[in-house]
């Protein structure tokens, strides 16, 4: 019973005094993990190339090429005009303009919800042409109009309060919702 | 490196980029402003820009001056009186005031409300201003002293809907029409729109008026 079992711890030593067979790149890829910096030393070397000053060679017609590039690129870049009414409040509300004007051949609202054209918002004749409307959608907010009758001839609405006049004709305000 | 081409490019980049400021205003006044006028009306919006002011107003002032065949001189002072009302009403209303909200406070500055009503009006109501700053315009627009205006819609200000508010400035017109003095009227009718405040908060189920 103890000469077996001494044979099999021999057999262990000589077993674990065996030369352990390591993988030949065992070492390389263990300096190369020493050497290798962190993500730290990473960042700072990524700073330091970009804050080295470099000599950049061009050619004189390779220079303005690249200016006018650059310059047509920013002409062509859209500026956007506002919409009307974009920067107030989304919502609207149809409002209804009625303005008396017997014997009218035209009459149109124009006002700053139609950049104040007198082609953009045409007014409808009722009741023989008497009596003239147009019902708009409007956003919230203070808005100026006014009446052009027969294309000359500026009338304030009478059932709206007046606006201050800046330019010698008549305008009204009319506010919608808060 | 070569110097003489970096300069030269920088200075090309440069007087496109100067030359597209300087083009770059709103097209609607484009077709619609004279050169000079245009000029004149484009720094006035670029300063108004850069003070964060909103230039919407501005734009629409002049399309009005031109709509109207208003002199050039005439359009120019109207934008840059607006500008400057802008400006009161946004150092009165406070930073984060809406386009409209100034909007509607240079409107009440041109109407003769003081600055220092436009700040009370800000502090008492929660909501948006715009619908009591122009029934404030309207009141003194339509006769009643900017004082007792102001006193009434401050009083309103803290409790009352904007409808409440648009309905108070309703019935001043339609009394001041009828033949009551402008003040008398406000007055009058600011006591009966809070009675009404008061009672629409203690009964919430009483229908509104259409």
């Amino acid at each position: 019973m103890f000469e077996h079992d001494d044979d099999t711890l021999n057999r262990m030593i000589d077993r674990l005094r065996e030369p352990v067979e390591m993988d030949p790149r065992l070492d390389a890829r263990v300096m190369t993990r020493v050497a290798s910096p962190g993500f730290g030393a990473r960042a700072a070397g990524a700073w330091e190339w970009l804050r080295r000053p470099r000599a950049v060679v061009i050619s004189p017609i390779t220079g303005l090429g690249l200016a006018a590039a650059i310059a047509l690129l920013v002409w062509f870049l859209p500026i956007r005009a506002p919409a009307r009414g974009e920067s107030m409040a989304s919502d609207v509300t149809p409002v209804q303009f009625v303005v008396v004007a017997p014997g009218a051949e035209s009459v149109s609202l124009v006002g700053d919800f139609n950049d104040w054209d007198a082609r953009l918002t045409p007014m409808r004749a009722v009741r023989d042409g008497r009596l003239w409307t147009v019902t708009i959608p409007l956003a919230a907010g203070r808005h100026r109009y006014a009446f052009l009758v027969n294309g000359a001839r500026w009338l304030a609405d009478p059932s709206a309060p007046r606006a201050q006049d800046d330019f010698g004709s008549p305008s009204s305000v009319v506010t919608v919702g808060g | 490196m070569t110097t003489i081409p970096r300069v030269s490019g920088f200075v090309l980049v440069v007087a496109l980029l100067a030359a597209r400021a300087a083009s770059a205003q709103d097209p609607r006044l484009e077709h619609r402003l004279d050169s000079t006028t245009l000029a004149a009306v484009g720094a006035l919006m670029d300063s108004a820009r850069s003070a964060g002011l909103p230039v919407e107003p501005l734009v629409q002032r002049a399309l009005e001056g031109t709509a109207k065949h208003a002199e050039p001189d005439r359009i120019i002072a109207a934008v840059r009186r607006l500008a400057g009302e802008l400006g009161v009403a946004r150092a009165s209303l406070g930073r984060e005031s809406s386009p409209a909200e100034l909007d509607a406070g240079a409107s009440a500055l041109r109407a003769g409300v003081r600055p220092e009503d436009l700040t009370l009006l800000r502090q008492r109501r929660t909501q948006s201003l715009t619908v009591a700053l122009a029934a404030l315009t309207d009141l003194v627009t339509g006769g009643v002293p900017p004082d007792s205006a102001a006193a009434a819609v401050l009083a309103l200000a803290s409790r009352a809907r904007d409808d409440q508010i648009a309905d108070f400035r309703r019935a001043v017109e339609r009394d001041i029409a009828l033949g009551a003095t402008p003040a008398a009227a406000a007055a009058v009718r600011v006591d009966a729109t809070l009675h009404e405040v008061t009672n629409a908060a203690a009964n919430p189920n009483t229908p509104r008026k259409p």
